[in-house]
């Protein structure tokens, strides 16, 4: 008899956990990693030498959205920026390398994507049977002496079938992966079609002087003197991923 | 102790019976038709890609299991022929087959096959046939209800579920080498799956994108290498 009781005991505990555990896997947090691989695009190389400066904000964007009875969700998208930035302009540039700064004397130009915006939604919310995920890239190209060359916007898309995945995450994951390769492809067939680059190319790509120093505020008006040292140029390129 | 030696019995039982109902699948109807639009033929070192259709504004989508499926039964069995998988391809091509790239007919293709570098990539790949899918398999209608229940003491279900699943695919058949239309296969099936439960459940499933999928796979294969 007590051990009937105990063993109900240890029934309904179990119960009890694995409940809890259902519910927390529904709507915890959810951080999304991209696993995957970007392919070098197959095009012929652009008479270039592009330098490819990525900043820290890209490299670490990671997209958060909390989902009502969806839990929290991180989707990191930053970190397969790199990878996807130096096989992209491996393929389309005959010369590339990551740089630090937006100026880079010994190329053509310096390359700066950016997200501006990243929204993803589920099959539940939209009725659809997509996972899909919509990133919004700018780029801007300068000349080696970091003048603005051009400014342009890129939307991207990706989706994923439900029937495809077993889990939103998987998903919303893929879906991501795809809106990725989306980006990579649309820049790799129109850069060159960017009236502001395609003007550029037709000029021979002309460097603009730099543009002259900021004159430094008086001392007395400063607002601490460690901005002054913050300003200090700094070396342009990075000794990694060069072609 | 009898009541234990009896519950064990009919849980014994059930599990045979579930375990032999598990063999046995539920019937499907499936038919192939093809349409030849010029002559196929396929030498040593050519292979074959199969791609999903992803580039329209549709509610469906080809489903991944379903390409891989009729990829690699293109690749084994009697007739098999090379086939290159659908990332493999996507990424060798890259970015040319992407859903918003992609070409939408043969009309597109003689344009890209004229880049040099598309062109030699082909060649090192020995890519002869594009086979793009499209379609998909639908449930369209379900009837019958199960309750299942669970107490300390045991488990069990009772009840009666039905479905009828349909499945649809047309694949389209393109020479990367004449860049031309070679024809269209398409396979369709049919099939009703059944669970009657008393304590334990008996599924009774119609494989039938399975079915689809393996008459879609020996028709392209036949197709492919029919030098007629």
């Amino acid at each position: 008899m007590i051990k009937e009781q105990s063993k109900t005991k240890a029934l309904a505990v179990c119960s009890v956990l694995v409940i809890g555990f259902l519910l927390s896997a529904c709507a915890g947090t959810k951080n999304l990693a991209l696993d995957t691989t970007f392919p070098v695009p197959l095009i012929d190389k652009l008479p270039m030498r592009l330098g490819v400066y990525l900043d820290e904000d890209l490299r670490g964007y990671v997209y958060n959205e909390k989902l009502e009875k969806k839990g929290e969700w991180n989707v990191d998208v930053g970190s397969v920026q790199t990878e996807l930035f130096t096989n992209l302009a491996a393929g389309l540039f005959e010369g590339h390398q990551l740089v630090t700064e937006t100026s880079a004397p010994n190329f053509d130009g310096v390359l700066e994507p950016e997200i501006t915006d990243l929204q993803f939604s589920l099959p539940t919310q939209t009725r659809s049977n997509f996972y899909e995920v919509w990133i919004r890239y700018n780029f801007k190209l300068y000349d080696s002496n970091g003048n603005t060359i051009g400014d342009w916007p890129l939307p991207a898309y990706g989706k994923a079938s439900k029937e495809d995945f077993s889990s939103a995450s998987s998903g919303v994951e893929a879906a991501a992966v795809a809106a990725c390769r989306d980006a990579m492809a649309f820049f790799v067939l129109n850069f060159q079609k960017v009236p502001a680059v395609k003007q550029w190319l037709a000029a021979g790509k002309p460097q603009l002087p730099p543009a002259p120093a900021p004159i430094p505020a008086p001392a007395a008006e400063s607002a601490s003197p460690g901005e002054a040292t913050d300003s200090q140029p700094s070396t342009s390129t990075e000794p990694s991923a060069s072609t | 102790m009898k009541t234990t030696r009896s519950t064990a019995h009919v849980f014994l039982s059930a599990s045979i019976i579930a375990l032999t109902a598990l063999a046995v699948s539920g019937c499907v109807t499936s038919t192939v038709e093809q349409v030849r639009e010029s002559a196929t033929g396929m030498s040593a070192g050519d292979s074959v890609v199969v791609l999903g259709r992803r580039n329209r504004p549709s509610q469906t989508q080809t489903e991944l299991d379903f390409i891989d499926c009729v990829s690699n039964n293109m690749a084994d069995g009697s007739n098999s022929v090379a086939v290159i998988t659908e990332q493999d391809f996507m990424d060798a091509m890259f970015p040319w087959f992407e859903p918003r790239t992609a070409p939408l007919n043969t009309n597109e293709l003689p344009g890209l096959l004229q880049q040099p570098v598309l062109a030699e990539r082909l060649r090192e790949i020995g890519l002869k046939y594009l086979v793009w899918v499209e379609g998909s398999t639908k449930r369209t209608s379900q009837t019958g209800s199960m309750s299942c229940t669970a107490t300390p003491g045991g488990a069990g279900c009772f009840g009666f579920l039905t479905w009828d699943n349909d499945s649809s695919y047309e694949a389209s058949i393109w020479n990367a080498h004449t860049a031309k239309t070679a024809g269209k296969v398409s396979s369709d099936a049919a099939g009703t799956s059944y669970i009657p439960a008393i304590v334990v459940p008996i599924p009774i499933i119609a494989r039938v994108q399975t079915s689809a999928c393996s008459k879609l796979a020996d028709q392209l294969k036949i197709f492919v290498q029919d030098e007629v």
